[in-house]
């Protein structure tokens, strides 16, 4: 069973993209080897509807062999991602459900903003805790699976992402570009589910819909900035 | 074979210590005789000695004198609480007595008095009186001022047999006739024991900044009276710490058992905390079940071995707090007197910036019941240093409730996701020996490049070479690949092609991955 999405599959338009980011998120990659594509995702959903001055740190558990498979976080990565690794609280637990337990513990205390935690098969009465833990704390949640899941879980929203080709880099044609993914919205408490393709934002680190046919995405953003430099 | 302790029976057959193990079995055919064992001895008192600290908070371990080891507690202004001295010693002998420890005590204004009386009079338990320390041991032999062996015999030459002998004696003849050093000490010991002279004590362990303690009637032998006495622990704990203004950065509870041991859990907190409630839930956090409870315990004590000053924050104003009088775990509040909370007419509750100390309290508290379940080790911030080598560009310290300061440059070449250490990879092609590579096999999966860029060339920091290295470290050429699967890579060279340590081929390895 192939559970990747393709790039030739067909776009939503991008209004469709859900920009709120729930309580609660599942993000998995769609292979193991989108694993940092899909942290970068996560993140990106994590610091989507964020306040600019919320001083509050943000959390990432991970399991011993997550770090040994995939790597640690790399905090200037992380800047360049937009993501500002003074506010990260990295928890290595040695085990997933201690990683679960902290999260739990992380976002119902209301001290962090958000928080992300490794995890292969969590049980859906562990991410149903999660949910409500995120609801106590006024933080978001997300949980980055390792692989496509289709068993339960208390997430609102769960993505499948694949890296992709990069967009064309400006100056250098043989250089990877802006990074580019595929996220697949595959299930959807309220909503219909989609599938998007995402574009690094290169003044944000963020990733954002690249509107319509691929490499006319910079068009529809100009006009705006322009607007809000003439008031 | 010598005889290295003896108990009260075969003392009173005649035996001493030193004395021959032939000859001993000679006088005593029935005795029964193991092998010395001192390292253990000494463990058992230092055990004996922790045990000892629901008594004074200052015990120190005396193994100066072989033979005579034991311990002084510092019990300065401390007897009353025990109902006096004499109260004291027999609530001492009766514990030691229980947990089967025989003892000989004895309290007096100096410790070296108290040392003497308690190995060199007939009756077992002795209280010297206030400012009586003179009479009390002027009949004790001269082996109670723990002299050398030399300086014994001399002064036994001299026919000086009781401390008191050297009282009427002038101290400047005393001195000279025991030249070197052991006729110094003869005064100085003397002086020590009558108290001119003073004498540290060195406790075992740091005596806590503050502590508090409960003894119980019958000893509590499972977890639930524990847990049960805990909050009040706590809360008489929390007392004392916020009338000094001050927080506890390390805490440990301390159960005394029965048989003359302790047993502890300790947690530390990443910002001092005087709240009750805090204590004791990270306390349960760490698991009192790790404290080993034995046949039972009959006293706990709560203490601080740090603490810091604590600055009390008022965290929202809510119209309680107006009602409130000096509430619990508020030792000082501020109120925030800016311009525009005071001028303003409306009555409504002032929304208050985010930022104002908000949070602060809870992550602490957050940090330290991580901290107490995970360990220390475990939760961690981030910290820039200044190293263009990417391993060693950032440390992850133990995380504080403060953040680090923002010393990230942004990264936009660098991966969000770095191995914990570099795997090699195998290039079969490049385009030019110094140029990218055209496809690699990375965990034995082949790739494609499909896109590269670089290099970037970071030199070793020379000025850090390791000395036990063969060999010194390499340059290193990072690329920025992405293969056919539109996944990208971080990959250096180590090694400059001809240039650099010609012996060794240059080789490559796998970083970090990009998003």
């Amino acid at each position: 069973m192939d559970l990747s999405p393709t790039l030739n599959a067909p776009c939503l338009a991008p209004d469709l993209y859900p920009e709120v980011c729930e309580p609660l998120e599942e993000v998995g990659a769609a292979r193991p080897a989108d694993a940092a594509a899909a942290l970068a995702f996560a993140l990106s959903r994590l610091a989507q509807n964020e306040s600019g001055d919320d001083p509050r740190p943000w959390v990432m558990a991970t399991t011993p062999v997550w770090l040994r498979e995939r790597g640690r976080p790399f905090a200037r990565g992380l800047a360049g991602m937009g993501a500002a690794p003074e506010r990260l609280i990295w928890i290595r637990a040695a085990k997933e459900i201690e990683a679960l337990w902290a999260l739990e513990e992380a976002l119902k205390s209301g001290a962090v903003a958000g928080g992300l935690v490794t995890a292969e098969q969590p049980a859906f009465v562990m991410t149903r805790r999660l949910d409500f833990a995120a609801r106590a704390g006024g933080a978001r949640g997300v949980v980055l699976r390792a692989g496509p899941a289709l068993d339960l879980s208390a997430a609102r929203m769960r993505w499948r992402i694949a890296a992709g080709p990069s967009a064309p880099a400006q100056f250098d044609e043989a250089a990877p570009g802006p990074a580019r993914l595929v996220a697949e919205l595959v299930r959807r408490r309220s909503g219909p589910p989609g599938i998007w393709e995402l574009e690094q934002d290169d003044e944000t680190g963020g990733f954002r819909v690249v509107p319509g046919l691929a490499d006319h995405g910079l068009a529809e953003t100009r006009p705006d900035r322009r607007k809000t430099a003439a008031v | 074979m010598t005889l290295h302790a003896l108990n009260a029976a075969a003392r009173a057959a005649g035996l001493y210590r030193g004395q021959s193990h032939a000859d001993a079995c000679a006088i005593l055919p029935a005795l029964v005789s193991a092998p010395a064992e001192p390292e253990r001895d000494l463990v058992m008192l230092k055990r004996l000695a922790l045990w000892a600290e629901r008594f004074s908070p200052s015990v120190a371990v005396d193994a100066r004198v072989a033979g005579h080891e034991g311990l002084l507690l510092d019990m300065t202004g401390g007897a009353h609480l025990f109902g006096g001295e004499a109260a004291l010693l027999a609530e001492v002998r009766a514990r030691l007595a229980a947990a089967g420890v025989p003892a000989r005590l004895a309290i007096a204004d100096t410790p070296a008095a108290a040392w003497a009386l308690a190995r060199f009079t007939a009756s077992e338990d002795v209280i010297a009186p206030e400012g009586k320390t003179r009479e009390a041991i002027a009949g004790l032999p001269v082996e109670g001022l723990r002299l050398e062996p030399e300086a014994l015999v001399l002064l036994k030459r001299f026919g000086l047999k009781r401390i008191g002998d050297l009282y009427g004696l002038p101290r400047a003849s005393l001195a000279r006739r025991f030249r070197g050093p052991e006729g110094l000490r003869v005064v100085e010991r003397l002086d020590q024991a009558l108290g001119v002279l003073g004498e540290a004590l060195t406790p075992e362990r740091p005596p806590p900044a503050y502590r508090v303690w409960s003894p119980f009637a019958e000893p509590l032998m499972d977890m639930a009276g524990v847990d049960f006495h805990l909050p009040r622990l706590a809360r008489a704990l929390s007392a004392q710490l916020v009338q000094a203004g001050q927080g506890a950065r390390r805490l440990s509870l301390i159960g005394y058992r029965v048989d003359g041991r302790t047993t502890a859990i300790e947690a530390g907190l990443s910002a001092p905390s005087a709240s009750a409630e805090h204590l004791v839930r990270l306390l349960r956090q760490k698991g009192l079940e790790h404290l080993d409870l034995g046949f039972g315990i009959d006293a706990m004590m709560l203490s601080v071995g740090k603490a810091e000053g604590v600055e009390v924050r008022q965290n929202t104003l809510s119209p309680p707090f107006a009602g409130r009088g000096q509430g619990e775990g508020a030792s000082r509040r501020i109120l925030p007197l800016r311009k525009d909370h005071v001028t303003r007419t409306d009555p409504s509750p002032c929304p208050l910036p985010t930022a104002w100390g908000e949070g602060s309290a809870d992550l602490a508290t957050l940090i330290d019941r991580l901290q107490a379940k995970l360990g220390e080790g475990a939760v961690l911030r981030p910290q820039a240093r200044e190293s263009w080598v990417p391993e060693r560009g950032e440390t992850w310290a133990p995380a504080g409730p403060e953040a680090p300061e923002a010393g990230f440059d942004l990264g936009r070449d660098r991966p969000i996701l770095l191995l914990e250490r570099p795997e090699e990879v195998n290039i079969p092609v490049t385009e030019l020996p110094d140029g990218a590579p055209r496809q690699f096999t990375w965990r034995r999966v082949q790739h494609q490049v499909v896109r590269a860029e670089g290099p970037e060339r970071l030199n070793a920091e020379w000025w850090r070479a390791d000395p036990h290295a063969s060999k010194p470290a390499r340059t290193r050429d990072y690329y920025r690949l992405e293969d056919d699967q539109g996944r990208r890579y971080w990959l250096f060279r180590e090694g400059l092609y001809a240039r650099e340590d010609a012996d060794r081929a240059p080789s490559w390895w796998m970083h970090g991955v990009f998003a």
